[in-house]
């Protein structure tokens, strides 16, 4: 049986009236990486504040290994491994002090790990954090957050100040080793073909709503990119069954569409069209598409 | 907003306009408790006191605006630094913002000072006043702006207030009376502006050119308290995450304050022992100077003691300030992530905080108290009489003796209320803090109802006191007001130790350590209150109870701070 370890339930929240999440429910279980994606301001940092005990919830609940992470944050916290977005780190403590610091909130701290990773991301242990640049901080970060083995790890835009090589290799594998030894990431990301690289799960926030939600490829299977030809010009994108994404112009229509793919083509038909490809829509395509950014005709040159 | 001159003013009142209105409400409260004052006691204006009047309404001034200091955390250095990247000339950069604030200061002072001589009816300098006012504020900002180093500006600072102050007073002969001034000296503060204007449109196109990321606020430990940080290299236990929570604010929040406390008492300690071979070397000038004084009482130097210890002791009180280590960035104010997502219980941080913080305080009080103790005899009596009016040198033994007369635990009761009074002093500046993040409207609205409550207050007690109103009336008035304050405090209580127990911040067990605590302090409140010969006995029941409320105020406290801690720790 699946442990669940987060369970958030129409979970909303508001600041200054203007709300931030809107009935939100989201469950994740052990062993698996789940991706949040959204544009700017969608809500997933929210979220994941709220996991942390950050926020309250102002209705529905939040559940951390069946704990609220308010009433107990020792319960929670000392099972989590966190890095934010900021990469908010004492700025006057030295690496060594950082790792000393959190190492004693933690018992089963794998010294070893740590400096193994302290190496491989080349970090002086005797420079003070304010001397570190944007991305050794995130590196410092990662490794105070993953060192003690946590059996969650959440990652507010991980690879936000990492170049490309730690990006693709170290985080990537410091992502699959957590998720293989059966323990849980949550990591937010508007890198789409990161998380399409790295989670088992994706949710997809916008408005501070969950669009989409589901396993990768459960989700990819079920939304579709084809190429229409039309024999008639159109102007406006042409109403279609399933069609929540349209490009183009004039006769050739690129559409995202999701659901029977019988029904798709029969409407193309009956429109005097024919689907001219079809495959299975990237995650980029499936967001644009949920976010409703591509609705508008594209002139083509 | 097509200018960037126009979006330049509006970004600086958006900025300053809260602070502008508390300075000129300040302005407004002082005319009006002049008003009260004379109406009350008239004839009462003799030149001290009008000068403590208005030294009140300097002061804001000459503090500078630190609704502008908070862009860059309060750090040397220009604090518009966002506008590096703009395309705006450095002269207009920091001219416009140089001559908003000028005129801004200017105007407050300007209209409270003639507020004040229209309710006082005492000849208060209006315009000459303003001007060097607004002259002295910008030659602060100069330096303030001109340098990111804490060392440079404190001690340009003091130059220019101990060097400049003087030179204005001999200006200002009649102080606090109006005075009018030669043009000569309207043309000298000119070129004073001119002059910083320049100094200031150098430095801040330096820190434009190379380091403008040095003036950029992240955390509270920059500067010279970094340096102080520095300083105790210890190794972080790893052994309990208490151990470890204890080294942090220890190193980060008490060693420091702790340090600026011993170096205070030191200061005071050397001043003193100087104090009387500089005022023998320097008698006759000192005696030529001053025509109050014989040669043989005449002194300079052993004054500063003083004057230092009570600023010393006000400067550690005041860097009792913000227990819970509240950073604050571009106007906003947040708990460090990294340390509220640590495996910690709410009350375990908040105790552990304030705890620290308090321990070091404490120390450092006592080492000034104990710096000033050893200096008390080294100054002699004469500066004591002609200063404070009390022969303090000699007395000394006296003072020793009626404390040697107290019983043990009169003196244990003493010790305990001094102790737990600095834990409730640093405890309830980390709860207002706190509270100003979580609830800044509501805050603000207790403040104002607070403040019109007073006035409120002060008013009865003028017309009381002019048989406007009957005595029956006032002492009515009164005890309804202590008594729905009491329950207003009583009422808070209840509701935030019912949600401190119902989210779990406040367990069985901190709770039993507070009521204990709570009780030892009653207790020496007691004993207290029997040395000082107060007899509740006899007393009626709101008295009484009046009387021994303080005993609450460690309960308050604990129950608060951590309350508190967790209104901002999970928001």
């Amino acid at each position: 049986m699946e442990q669940t370890v987060v369970d958030v339930n129409d979970l909303s929240r508001s600041f200054a009236g203007k709300p931030a999440l809107d009935g939100v429910s989201f469950r994740a279980t052990a062993g698996q990486v789940y991706g949040l994606v959204g544009a700017n301001g969608a809500g997933k940092t929210t979220l994941l504040k709220h996991l942390l005990g950050l926020l309250r919830a102002a209705t529905g609940s939040v559940r951390v290994f069946g704990l609220d992470p308010v009433r107990d944050p020792v319960g929670v916290l000392s099972r989590v491994g966190y890095l934010s977005e900021e990469r908010e780190l004492p700025e006057w403590m030295r690496v060594d002090e950082l790792m000393r610091y959190t190492q004693a909130f933690h018992p089963n701290w794998d010294a070893a790990y740590a400096r193994e990773l302290l190496e491989t991301f080349a970090l002086d242990p005797s420079k003070k954090v304010k001397e570190l640049s944007k991305g050794m901080r995130a590196q410092a970060g990662l490794v105070v957050a993953v060192a003690h083995r946590p059996e969650l790890l959440i990652l507010d835009e991980p690879s936000s100040g990492l170049d490309a090589v730690v990006r693709r290799d170290i985080l990537d594998a410091i992502v699959r080793t957590v998720a293989d030894d059966g323990r849980t990431v949550i990591f937010s990301s508007h890198l789409l073909d990161e998380v399409e690289r790295m989670s088992d799960h994706v949710t997809m926030i916008h408005n501070g709503r969950v669009t989409l939600s589901g396993g990768l490829d459960e989700v990819r299977r079920g939304y579709q990119r084809s190429r229409v030809r039309f024999v008639e010009h159109f102007d406006q994108p042409p109403s279609l069954d399933a069609a929540l994404a349209m490009e183009g112009g004039g006769r050739t229509w690129s559409v995202v569409h999701s659901g029977s793919i019988e029904r798709f083509h029969h409407s193309v038909l009956a429109l005097g069209g024919e689907v001219v490809e079809s495959r299975d829509a990237t995650l980029e395509e499936i967001f644009l598409a949920r976010a409703g950014r591509s609705r508008q005709p594209v002139e083509v040159a | 907003m097509r200018s960037p001159i126009a979006a330049m003013l509006w970004e600086l009142w958006r900025v300053t306009r809260a602070e502008a209105a508390w300075k000129q409400a300040l302005g407004v409260v002082v005319a009006l408790a002049a008003w009260l004052v004379s109406a009350a006691f008239a004839p009462v204006w003799d030149k001290g006191t009008a000068s403590l009047v208005s030294i009140s309404l300097f002061m804001p001034h000459i503090v500078g605006w630190i609704s502008l200091a908070g862009l860059n955390g309060g750090r040397p250095g220009f604090p518009l630094y966002l506008h590096y990247t703009r395309p705006i000339r450095t002269a207009v950069m920091v001219g416009l913002p140089t001559a908003y604030l000028t005129a801004l200061s200017f105007a407050i002072y300007l209209v409270s000072a003639f507020l004040l001589r229209a309710a006082s009816g005492y000849p208060f300098s209006v315009l000459p006043a303003a001007a060097w006012i607004a002259a002295l504020a910008l030659v602060l900002r100069t330096i303030t702006w001109s340098t990111r180093s804490m060392v440079v500006l404190q001690l340009g600072s003091l130059v220019t207030l101990f060097a400049g102050g003087p030179a204005i007073g001999s200006r200002l002969d009649s102080f606090p009376n109006d005075v009018g001034y030669p043009l000569t000296d309207y043309a000298v503060m000119a070129l004073i502006c001119v002059f910083c204007f320049g100094v200031t449109v150098a430095s801040v196109t330096r820190q434009r050119r190379g380091d403008s990321q040095a003036a950029i606020a992240r955390t509270p430990a920059r500067g010279w308290r970094e340096w102080l940080i520095d300083q105790f290299r210890f190794p972080c236990p790893t052994s309990s995450a208490t151990r470890a929570q204890l080294w942090l604010d220890l190193k980060f929040n008490g060693l420091p304050v702790l340090t600026i406390g011993l170096a205070l008492a030191i200061m005071i300690l050397l001043s003193s022992a100087i104090g009387n071979p500089f005022d023998a070397a320097f008698a006759d000038e000192i005696a030529a100077r001053s025509s109050s004084c014989t040669n043989a009482d005449c002194f300079y130097a052993r004054a500063w003691p003083l004057l230092l210890t009570p600023l010393s002791l006000v400067l550690v009180l005041v860097h009792a300030r913000n227990a819970f280590g509240i950073r604050r960035r571009q106007g906003r104010a947040y708990m460090s992530v990294f340390e509220v997502t640590q495996a910690h219980g709410t009350a375990q941080l908040a105790l552990l905080k304030v705890l620290v913080r308090s321990v070091c305080v404490l120390a450092a009080l006592i080492a000034i108290g104990v710096s000033a103790w050893i200096s008390v005899p080294l100054l002699g009596d004469p500066v004591f009489i002609q200063v404070w009016g009390m022969p303090l040198s000699s007395q000394l033994p006296a003072i020793t003796g009626a404390v040697a007369a107290l019983t043990w635990y009169e003196q244990l009761s003493l010790v305990v209320l001094a102790a737990v009074g600095v834990v409730i002093w640093v405890a309830a500046l980390a709860v207002f803090g706190a509270f100003r993040i979580r609830y800044s409207r509501r805050m603000t609205i207790a403040a104002s109802s607070l403040l019109l409550a007073g006035l409120a207050l002060a008013l009865l007690v003028l017309a009381a006191h002019k048989g406007i109103v009957s005595l029956f009336v006032f002492y009515a008035i009164f005890a309804a007001a202590r008594w729905i304050v009491l329950t207003a405090i009583v009422l808070t209580m209840v509701y935030v130790c019912w949600s401190g127990f119902a989210e779990r911040v406040l367990t069985i067990r901190y709770a039993s350590g507070a009521l204990a605590t709570s009780a030892a302090f009653g207790a020496a409140w007691l004993t207290v209150l029997h040395l000082a010969g107060v007899q509740l006995a006899g007393m009626s029941a709101t008295n009484a109870i009046s009387l021994v409320s303080p005993a609450l105020l460690p309960l308050m406290a604990s129950v608060l701070a951590p309350w508190s801690l967790s209104r901002i720790r999970h928001m």
